[in-house]
């Protein structure tokens, strides 16, 4: 049995089914994080294991022991708030030492423990300020100290990063990771930015509509999407269903299979035809647009009238193909991704 | 389901009991009072409609509630006036002037009352001092009867005036400087904003404040009383001299003239708070 | 954030401010005039004195009055706040549907200025099992009706501003029980708008007048009941008294621009109504 097991939970506001038998198991110090798009339910499942929120049916079982009836407090749960919730009215020192004064700590123990969690997180020196006094990503590592000082057995953080500037929130993340890995703290984090979760996480559930769509590594995630819903989420997918691709003159198409997606880096562009290996799917067009996005040329190459976007590594100024020059695209075999098709009201 | 401690909900809700007793004992039992004995005959006996009869067809009762009515609108709509004038060119100022202003009204709003209509006594009375003045400069015609109908509405508007401007000055800052910039870019005129965007974007909040400061009047007492004792013929004002005048008290009339006087002002406020609900949407 | 204004319409907006505040002030500046001189017939008084201060100050109906008022105010208000805060706490954290009730029940008061309120409550108190009418207790009582919205406004309004919800969701998952959470976590921080809150009812209630002398008149007289008595004996003892009250209101003002300059956010805005003080 896993260390942390939500088993077929749900829970419904009204009429509305935010939760539908979600089932997830977390091994002991995975980071795991819940991904999805606004209203997916990613953040009412942290709620409902952290206790802020009841739940309809199912289980959490956290360490071997059922938390489903426990309050918050009996749970040995850690979480991180979007906004912090740090006290205004208490001191660094005295936010971190908050929650072992609730344990009713002696005061030598709770000073050792929070003066060394102080260190841990790099705030050393700012033990006396108050929240309003330190910045985004300072008040960022008081919330995270604040409930990791308890050595919780589980730690949630909801969309702790969306406040802070990309620059901060891409050293913040790497931050949270190394702590996490030295304290070997399994921990579930919830966002709805891709990269961020992509990044650091050890694997990812991407939900959707109260939904589990796919879960697996990174890897797994990013370059085998299964199903519409995570192809359009995920990354810069060409997804096209097998009407879509009817009329246009792609070689080589698989038999089965209804929907698919292809990642923009795997297509390989050649000026005018080139031989085509086998294991390769072709398709002859013309550019219609190119964009320098920094590191990587994104094409829109139009064939037969389907858009296909197509990115290259910008390595070499002074290569890129012109507007309107005819290219041959090819594809490998592999990186033809059947896909299952998501139901309508799915779509960005 | 996680179970919540029945223990702290029954905590909580012992903490609101004390809040609930209150209401009870001092809000809803005395209007249930009232709405008793104002069904009861003069002698405190059965059951009657005589009161609410009364109260609407008699001439005095019925003119009190006319008089209160008209008093109310006239320094509603004067107060509601001059309030938003002020208003606006208070928004035109910096931030530190403006935040100045804003509390020189608040702290007028407690110049009302007993020591106002003492006050205008003393400065506009007939021999105050402003009347005096005026009346060594030979402008006698700009005094006025503080003791009259037209002095009480003078007074009545003063105290109008602050409650006014801190309940429209949110909704005039709310008026975007932005918009402005844009219709004169479109081709309108200062006026022709103020008629197709901002007058109609303030509507609701005019509405809602205009009710607030209507009920405000028509639950003064204190002003006309400190005045002219019971002579002038107010709704409250009868009311009082109902309760506590040197003949018997009527306490079964008194109840039905102040619960056709609640009745008024809930519907006053029904309308207030839905033009705030209005208002607030928008926004 | 003002676009530029033409000379025209700048000076149009500081004469209509102008004209306001001069209307405004002109009965207080009366009044002031009034109490510091010794006889008045013409333009200008005839002398200047301190004497009606004086005569005030050595009149101990007057401090009696005062200290009255200040008993009642200072009462009702503290046990207002001792009622109220922890009630609006618990329904806005907790109980979502007593707090549309309160909401509801909040917006009461407004429909029941003094006088109507006097009759039932003479009504139900002079007599019968519970004779409050003629004692502090029937005043205390009511005026709990009178500051409850603006209490009631400026907790809501505080618990807002420091999102007391996820305040207490992270005390308790630190491990605090919920009174713990309130007394640690939520009432420090709600601190300065309770004091204003409290001064600002203080000061509305000092100013009242229909229930104090409907209800208690001359067996408890309130500062408003002995102006309203002196004004057929004196005119510029009068407004003696009137400036006193103000002078008071005014520095409980200044109290409460301190405390709340010092946040960086939110202004008060009490409205003390007429028929608050009626």
């Amino acid at each position: 049995m896993s260390f942390v097991e939500i088993n077929e939970v749900s829970k419904s506001y009204g009429q509305l089914k935010v939760l539908d038998r979600v089932s997830l198991s977390i091994e002991r110090g995975e980071f795991v994080t819940l991904l999805g798009p606004s209203g997916c339910g990613k953040s009412t499942l942290l709620r409902a294991i952290a206790g802020l929120n009841t739940i309809d049916e199912g289980g959490i079982v956290v360490g071997g022991q059922d938390i489903t009836h426990l309050p918050p407090k009996r749970r040995g749960v850690g979480m991180v708030f979007q906004s912090y919730a740090l006290f205004p009215n208490m001191t660094v020192f005295e936010n971190i030492a908050f929650g072992l004064k609730m344990e009713k700590k002696p005061k030598q123990e709770i000073e050792q423990l929070v003066n060394e969690m102080i260190a841990t997180v790099d705030l050393k020196g700012k033990e006396n300020n108050y929240p309003h006094e330190l910045s985004g990503g300072q008040q960022q590592r008081v919330a995270l100290a604040r409930s990791l000082v308890k050595r919780p057995t589980v730690l949630l953080l909801d969309e702790p990063l969306s406040a802070l500037d990309a620059k901060i929130r891409r050293s913040l993340r790497n931050e949270i990771k190394e702590v996490q890995k030295k304290l070997n703290m399994t921990t579930i984090f919830v966002t709805h930015d891709q990269e961020e979760a992509l990044s650091v996480s050890d694997r990812i559930y991407v939900m959707n509509h109260g939904n589990i769509e796919q879960s697996g590594t990174p890897q797994e995630i990013y370059t085998s999407p299964k199903t519409e819903f995570v192809a359009r989420f995920i990354g810069n997918y060409n997804v096209w269903s097998r009407e879509e691709l009817q009329n246009t003159a792609f070689r080589g198409v698989p038999a089965e299979g209804e929907m698919f997606a292809v990642r923009p880096e795997s297509i390989r562009l050649t000026a005018g035809p080139a031989a085509e290996a086998s294991g390769e799917i072709t398709a002859d067009g013309s550019i219609v647009r190119a964009s320098v996005l920094g590191n990587v040329i994104r094409y829109e190459v139009d064939v037969s009238g389907l858009a296909v976007t197509v990115d290259t590594l910008f390595d070499k100024a002074g290569q890129e193909h012109r507007l309107g020059s005819r290219v041959t695209l090819h594809i490998p075999k592999d990186e033809w991704k059947a896909i299952q098709k998501s139901p309508s009201k799915t779509g960005r | 389901m996680v179970r919540r401690s029945t223990h702290s909900r029954q905590i909580m809700f012992l903490v609101l009991v004390p809040f609930f007793l209150w209401v009870i004992a001092f809000m809803i039992l005395p209007v249930l009072g009232m709405v008793q004995a104002s069904f009861q005959h003069d002698n405190g006996q059965g059951f009657t409609l005589g009161q609410y009869i009364k109260s609407l067809t008699h001439p005095r009762y019925l003119g009190s509630f006319r008089n209160s009515i008209i008093l109310s609108l006239f320094s509603a709509f004067v107060g509601l006036a001059v309030a938003t004038f002020a208003a606006y060119s208070f928004t035109r100022f910096s931030d530190k002037v403006r935040d100045r202003l804003l509390s020189f009204s608040n702290v007028m709003t407690n110049f009302a009352g007993v020591p106002l209509a003492y006050a205008f006594v003393i400065i506009f009375g007939m021999n105050g001092m402003l009347t005096n003045v005026l009346k060594k400069m030979g402008l006698d015609f700009l005094a006025f009867d503080v003791y009259s109908w037209t002095g009480l509405a003078m007074v009545y508007v003063y105290f109008q005036i602050p409650v006014g401007i801190l309940l429209i000055y949110p909704a005039l800052y709310g008026i975007r400087e932005e918009w402005k910039e844009a219709s004169a870019l479109l081709g309108a005129s200062g006026v022709q904003f103020w008629y197709r965007i901002g007058f109609p974007v303030l509507l609701p909040s005019l509405v809602g404040t205009f009710s607030v400061l209507f009920a405000n009047a028509m639950g003064a007492y204190a002003t006309a009383y400190a005045l002219t004792l019971s002579n002038f013929n107010l709704t409250p004002i009868v009311i009082g001299a109902l309760v506590s005048g040197d003949v018997y008290p009527r306490e079964e009339l008194a109840s039905a003239l102040a619960i056709i006087m609640f009745v008024i002002l809930i519907v006053t406020m029904l309308i207030s708070e839905k033009m705030a609900a209005i208002a607030r949407r928008r926004s | 954030m003002q676009s530029k204004l033409s000379t025209g319409g700048k000076i149009w907006h500081i004469c209509v401010i102008i004209v306001v505040i001069a209307y405004m002030l002109t009965p207080v500046f009366g009044t002031i005039m009034f109490s510091i001189a010794d006889e008045w017939g013409g333009i200008l008084p005839k002398g200047y004195t301190l004497k009606w201060y004086e005569e005030l100050f050595n009149d101990l109906r007057f401090w009696q009055a005062i200290g009255r008022s200040f008993l009642v105010s200072i009462l009702s208000t503290v046990i207002t706040l001792i009622v109220m805060v922890p009630a609006v706490f618990v329904a806005a954290t907790y109980l979502p549907q007593y707090e549309r009730l309160m909401q509801g029940i909040v917006l009461l008061p407004f429909a029941l200025p003094g006088i109507v309120l006097a009759v039932g409550l003479m009504r139900i108190y002079s007599s019968g099992p519970i004779p409050l009418t003629g004692t502090i207790w029937i005043l205390v009582g009511v005026y709990f009706t009178v500051i409850m919205p603006y209490v009631y406004q400026s907790v809501r309004n505080s618990l807002r501003s420091i999102n007391a919800i996820q305040l207490v969701e992270a005390a308790e998952v630190l491990g605090a029980g919920k009174a713990q959470a309130f007394l640690r976590v939520v009432l420090p921080n709600i601190m300065p708008g309770l004091l204003v809150a409290g001064l600002l009812s203080i000061s509305l209630l000092l100013g009242e007048f229909v229930l104090a002398n409907m209800l208690v008149g001359g067996s408890f007289e309130v500062l408003q009941v002995f102006l309203f008595h002196k004004f057929s004996i004196s005119g510029h003892l009068v407004s003696a008294i009137i400036v006193i009250f103000f002078t008071v209101i005014f520095f409980f003002y200044l109290i409460i621009l301190t405390i709340s300059g010092r946040r960086p956010k939110a202004k008060p805005v009490a409205i003390a109504e007429e028929g608050d003080q009626a």
